[in-house]
């Protein structure tokens, strides 16, 4: 019995309905939470931040750039997880996570594409370079897209499914790429600032603001795959009772507001 | 901890580095807005689209009713 007590959390967890109802009390301070980590984060790194010696105010990029490429790779871990959790234990909430990892991890990749190249111009001279990074980045995004795109590839969602998350786990071979390729391949993009097993190589005043975005752009990865995936709960189990309550009662709610 | 702008015309201009600064920033936010906004068009629509569903179902079951 109590090997059974230790399982009913994991079943729980795969509970679309459970999900959906957890999340929602969770909603309203995630959306605070972000919101405030966001605002400080990016008043501190605009405007309080020194500027860098060689780099002038273009390094500011940084504030944006960096968390969003942590939050592009991190997110990238947990869609192939949560592909390979769908696909060990058939679990429907799994691949409805995947899914909507996808579309963030996609938006967000970009960025890092996107800041990355606005700050190489004043920086490198240039937008673009075919350096190593910058090219399994741009593999992360086609990868990204993938994933999506074979969720509409077929008919059944099940194969969607599938496809799905083998393709986002043998996608996985590019992140330990991506994360070396600055090393491996000594080009044009600079090493990693932050490191886990050494102190950041940059100064403190310009570090604590770079900390307080990474926290804040992992808040709103979590307050964006939240809100995605509980829409993807209505999408797929749209025939189960407790959402056809839930949609009658929103319906009676919004005409109410309009009477 | 000092503000490292005199003005706002300072701090938009970042001596040069504005444009691109700026640049980065807004597309940045914008896109991360999206990412908010969307699903939660998502989600109404699909609500939307169940109650509407279900409302069809109904009347057909009543108009099956009155028949018999």
């Amino acid at each position: 019995m109590a090997s059974n007590r230790h399982w009913t959390w994991f079943y729980r967890l795969g509970s679309p309905r459970w999900f959906y109802e957890t999340t929602g009390r969770w909603l309203p301070w995630l959306w605070t939470l972000t919101l405030v980590l966001l605002t400080a984060g990016l008043v501190w790194g605009l405007g309080y931040a020194p500027q860098d010696a060689k780099q002038g105010n273009s390094f500011r990029i940084i504030y944006l750039h960096v968390p969003v490429s942590f939050l592009a790779l991190a997110g990238y871990y947990l869609m192939a997880i949560a592909g390979a959790i769908g696909l060990i234990w058939k679990m429907k909430l799994s691949y409805m996570v995947m899914k909507s990892a996808a579309p963030i991890g996609a938006a967000l990749t970009f960025l890092a594409l996107f800041t990355g190249a606005v700050w190489g111009k004043p920086t490198w001279g240039t937008y673009w370079v075919w350096d190593a990074r910058i090219t399994s980045m741009l593999i992360l995004l086609f990868l990204y897209l993938g994933v999506l795109a074979l969720q509409y590839a077929f008919h059944s969602q099940e194969s969607g499914n599938k496809a799905s998350a083998i393709l986002a786990l043998v996608g996985t071979v590019n992140i330990p790429i991506i994360y070396k390729s600055v090393d491996w391949w000594y080009t044009l993009h600079q090493p990693a600032t932050i490191k886990f097993t050494s102190a950041p190589s940059m100064h403190i005043d310009m570090f604590q603001p770079l900390l307080l975005m990474i926290v804040a752009l992992y808040s709103f990865y979590a307050l964006a795959l939240i809100l995605f995936t509980r829409a993807e709960i209505l999408q797929r189990e749209r025939k189960a009772t407790w959402v056809c309550e839930l949609a009658l009662q929103a319906g009676k709610d919004s005409a109410g507001e309009a009477g | 901890m000092k503000f490292q702008f005199d003005s706002v015309q300072q701090m938009l201009e970042m001596a040069g580095h504005g444009h691109y600064v700026w640049t980065a920033v807004l597309v940045s936010l914008l896109v991360m807005a999206w990412l908010l906004v969307r699903p939660l068009q998502l989600h109404r629509a699909n609500l939307k689209f169940i109650a509407r569903q279900l409302r069809r179902e109904q009347r057909r079951q009543g108009a099956g009713e009155k028949q018999q």
